[in-house]
């Protein structure tokens, strides 16, 4: 988990906040949050732990765009 | 207590919960009187017919997978559910200047900060998570979150302008409440007891996901029939109590009207705030609401259409707007009625302003706010305003708001009988606090408690 640190943003850390806000195991580098039965409400809390890891605010339409580890952990690269 | 299995109860107050526990009560031989001080049964459920044959709730509506005695009930009285219709966008008006303060979205994700509210809902899941469900009142640290108003706690909490915007809305949606008329505690509980922040905000897969077909007063209403259609079972209307006395042998109830009816044990099923008026003499039982306990803040506002015609813009019926008086709208049209229903929530501060409004000025506001939601619509060919903030055999909805203090005094002694004198409602139940399922779990403990108890 990587709830504190600054890293650089990697799928597996933003893998690890969908599995913490969804509270499942069920997570891979393309699974889609909303296909996993994420909603807008829980998607907020995706975005402030990203916010609060890698120092970078996503709005919900750039969430909205790539709703799984691998597209935000390349929208967070790319904004950082 | 002793002296065997009750065989007569009378039972105050036809709601969900005291129609349940009739009903139980009078299908395992039990002779059961209800007693309703309305000239109709369903307490906090009521339906109003808005074309030949269609109707709508004006009081509890939506349930979801989760409420598995309801859906059961739903199931044995021969009804059925339909589903919430929310398709399309959605609209929003949460500040700024006239026109250009409206927005339209996809989906139901408000125009604020994302990242502001994902702080809101960490934090919400925060403290929904160390709350205990089947006794707030045990939960750690529950002294202070008892203490603490749910306003004080955004003061401190809450930095961001869209987050504090946002919360009140949430909350006046989520129960009917000011944040400043309950206490961290109990809002930290509802939000758990009613299956966490996203079941209870969700309409698909949520607590929103269906409707009674034909209306929750339904339930009811065939609830009440079972119950008079039995030898010894009757409904009686127009008989408000006033008194409930116990002795050795069993309890008399005493109406207004100056009937008395005596049985070996009664079941209070009315909201804490009208429990509370009754008489219970000889011996003061524990209190059933508290200093703070308030009226669950809610007005609901019905306007009728002769089509939803915002569904052919695109539009969902949803809406989320700062200003009342509608401070959230959905569409709620009948399903297999051409009707087009829009339902507005007034909840919260603004419920008690709008509830002080003459007829007049309350329709003008209500249509108004509408079309400027909405522009495509025309005049309502209908419109119904239900208040049950000043409703006087509900003294709110959705259900009480308990304030500071309230759960560490009443929590222990919720559902603990006084005497002969049982205690049913949503009020009573710790699981689906505030809602049908609540009510319907309560009337089923209420007769576990009398008939496998003894009296």
């Amino acid at each position: 988990m990587s709830s504190v640190d600054t890293t650089p943003a990697d799928t597996e850390g933003v893998a690890a906040i969908f599995r913490r806000v969804l509270e499942t195991d069920d997570v891979a580098a393309d699974s889609d949050f909303f296909l996993l039965g994420g909603d807008s409400l829980i998607a907020t809390r995706v975005l402030s732990a990203v916010a609060r890891a890698y120092r970078v605010e996503l709005s919900f339409e750039d969430f909205v765009l790539a709703p799984t580890p691998a597209g935000l952990a390349e929208l967070i690269a790319s904004a950082g | 207590m002793s002296g065997g299995r009750a065989r007569s109860a009378v039972v105050v107050g036809a709601g969900p919960a005291g129609l349940t526990a009739a009903e139980g009560l009078a299908a395992r031989g039990v002779g059961v009187t209800v007693l309703e001080a309305r000239e109709r049964v369903g307490g906090r459920t009521h339906g109003i017919e808005v074309a030949p044959g269609a109707w709508i709730d004006a009081g509890a509506a939506y349930l979801g997978a989760r409420h598995t005695e309801l859906l059961t009930l739903i199931k044995e009285l021969g009804l059925h559910t339909s589903p919430t219709t929310m398709l399309g966008a959605s609209r929003f008006a949460l500040g700024g200047g006239e026109d250009s303060a409206h927005a339209t979205r996809d989906g139901r994700f408000p125009p604020l900060n994302a990242v502001a509210l994902g702080e809101l809902f960490d934090h919400l899941a925060d403290l929904t998570a160390v709350v205990r469900p089947e006794a707030p009142w045990l939960t750690p640290d529950a002294e202070r979150l008892d203490t603490l108003t749910a306003a004080e706690w955004a003061g401190q909490y809450l930095t961001h302008p869209d987050a504090r915007l946002f919360f009140p809305l949430f909350l006046g949606e989520m129960m009917a409440a000011d944040p400043a008329d309950v206490s961290v505690l109990h809002m930290a509980f509802y939000l758990r007891s009613g299956g966490g922040l996203r079941y209870l905000n969700a309409f698909e897969g949520g607590a929103q996901q269906d409707r009674v077909a034909g209306g929750a007063h339904l339930l009811c209403e065939r609830l009440a029939a079972r119950v008079d259609g039995r030898p010894h079972g009757a409904v009686r209307l127009g008989e408000a109590v006033r008194a409930v006395a116990q002795d050795a042998d069993g309890v008399t109830v005493h109406t207004e009207r100056g009937a008395a009816y005596r049985a070996d044990v009664a079941v209070v099923a009315l909201p804490p705030l009208l429990a509370d008026t009754l008489d219970l003499g000889p011996e003061p039982p524990a209190r059933r609401a508290g200093e703070r306990t308030g009226r669950g803040c809610a007005v609901k506002v019905n306007l009728v259409y002769p089509s939803p015609l915002w569904r052919e813009h695109g539009l969902s019926g949803w809406s989320v707007n700062a200003e009342g008086p509608l401070l959230s709208t959905v569409d709620d049209s009948p399903a297999g009625s051409e009707a087009g229903v829009l339902t507005g929530f007034v909840t919260g501060a603004e419920a008690h302003r709008y509830a002080a409004l003459g007829p007049r000025e309350q329709r003008a506001a209500a249509v108004a706010q509408a079309a400027r939601l909405f522009p495509m619509l025309p005049e309502p060919v209908g419109f119904h305003v239900t208040d049950w903030v000043n409703e006087p055999y509900s003294k709110g909805c959705y259900a009480a708001l308990f304030g500071p203090g309230d759960w560490l005094r009443l929590g222990p002694t919720l559902t603990a009988p006084h005497g002969r004198v049982h205690w049913a409602g949503t009020e009573t139940s710790t699981e689906f606090f505030g809602l049908l399922e609540g009510a319907i779990r309560s009337g089923h403990r209420v007769v576990a408690e009398i008939l496998d108890g003894g009296v």
